[in-house]
């Protein structure tokens, strides 16, 4: 839906860094490499940003 | 030790100690975050000049906006807080010794970012991570809203909780003895690298690296490699989220394990007059 805030196991901050990774990313930066600057280290905030489906603008044309 | 990554060394130290200290760095020292959230219902009209007509709907619910504010992280200054139920000077009805009150005020189409919370009073609350999207707002679609932050500690609601990735290990130790070839499979088995060849030995570059996985024992043929973890010396890491720096939050978990200390000693005290 939209990206979460925290990472679901560690409570990390994820999303103030997820509209950079997103950009970047789409610009074919390769995904772990953007993490790793990122400072995004752990598996479990990586799993956040790499699993992330953002379906908030398919739906708030409802 | 940087403004939100810390790593240390504890040493003389063993499992239990190295053990309390993270666990009060996780669930014990309190920081501020957004507890109470109150939404404008209806129609908001337009700033001056603006003639638009915005209803406040968005398409999250408001219970789901409210939740993702609450996990924002509020910068904490604990010589300044109270809890809100233990406060002097309002008896827990809410204050400036107590509380931080945010508003946030959008209009559609835009995305609400955690930096469009504006702390109402003072400058210094404004929240450390500006981009955290929020919800996403469409044409004629506003958001109203007053937050109220309070002090609390993670053992209540995990958004209370200042620190993330707190773990320890054992401080490593990998010997090398004489029975070595030289035959280099274990430099390049090491996930982590940090072995070299350097003058017909096998060297370490980067001990505190090394997470004792054992691989580079299993590697070599002629079982001349020892990798152990002290006993009594330990690596402790851990991330703030901005709330507090990573030094704070070491100084305020220590205070409060000294604290705890001290309760334990003086029930035990009590205990013994008692048995008499
Ligand atoms: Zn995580
Ligand atoms: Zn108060």
């Amino acid at each position: 839906m939209i990206i979460p805030v925290r990472c679901f196991s560690c409570g990390k901050v994820v999303g103030n860094v997820y509209e950079i990774y997103r950009n970047r990313v789409d610009k074919g930066d390769d995904p772990g490499e953007v993490m790793d600057e990122l400072g995004i280290d752990r598996y479990c905030c990586r799993r956040m940003l790499l699993a992330h489906t953002d379906l908030i603008d398919e739906v708030k044309k409802f | 030790m940087s403004e939100r990554k810390a790593k240390l060394i504890l040493s003389d130290a063993n499992p239990t100690i190295a053990n309390a200290l993270r666990r009060v760095l996780i669930a014990d020292v309190p920081t501020m975050a957004i507890e109470d959230v109150e939404f404008h219902l209806g129609t908001i009209a337009g700033r001056e000049g603006d003639e638009n007509e915005y209803e406040s709907t968005t398409p999250l619910f408001d219970e789901i906006i409210a939740h993702r504010l609450g996990l924002v992280p509020v910068p904490t200054d604990l010589s300044l807080y109270n809890f809100k139920d233990e406060c002097d000077t309002c008896d827990g009805e809410g204050c400036t010794n107590c509380t931080v009150i945010y508003s946030l005020n959008k209009k559609g189409p835009c995305t609400v970012y955690s930096g469009d919370l504006v702390p109402v009073g003072d400058t210094k609350s404004r929240v450390a991570d500006e981009l955290i999207p929020i919800v996403k707002l469409t044409k004629e679609q506003a958001l109203l809203i007053y937050a109220t932050a309070e002090l609390g500690t993670s053992k209540d609601h995990g958004k209370w909780q200042p620190t993330s990735g707190v773990g320890y290990k054992y401080y490593p130790d990998i010997e090398v003895d004489k029975k070595c070839n030289q035959c280099g499979d274990c430099i390049s088995k090491c996930p982590v690298n940090i072995l070299e060849e350097k003058g017909k030995k096998i060297a370490v570059t980067d001990i505190e690296k090394c997470t004792l996985c054992n691989v580079c024992v299993k590697a070599c043929p002629k079982d001349a490699i020892t990798v152990k973890g002290l006993e009594d010396k330990f690596i402790l890491s851990y991330d703030t989220d901005g709330s507090l720096s990573a030094e704070d939050v070491l100084k305020e978990s220590l205070k409060i394990l000294v604290e705890k200390f001290g309760n334990v000693a003086e029930l035990v005290e009590n205990l013994e007059e008692d048995s008499e």
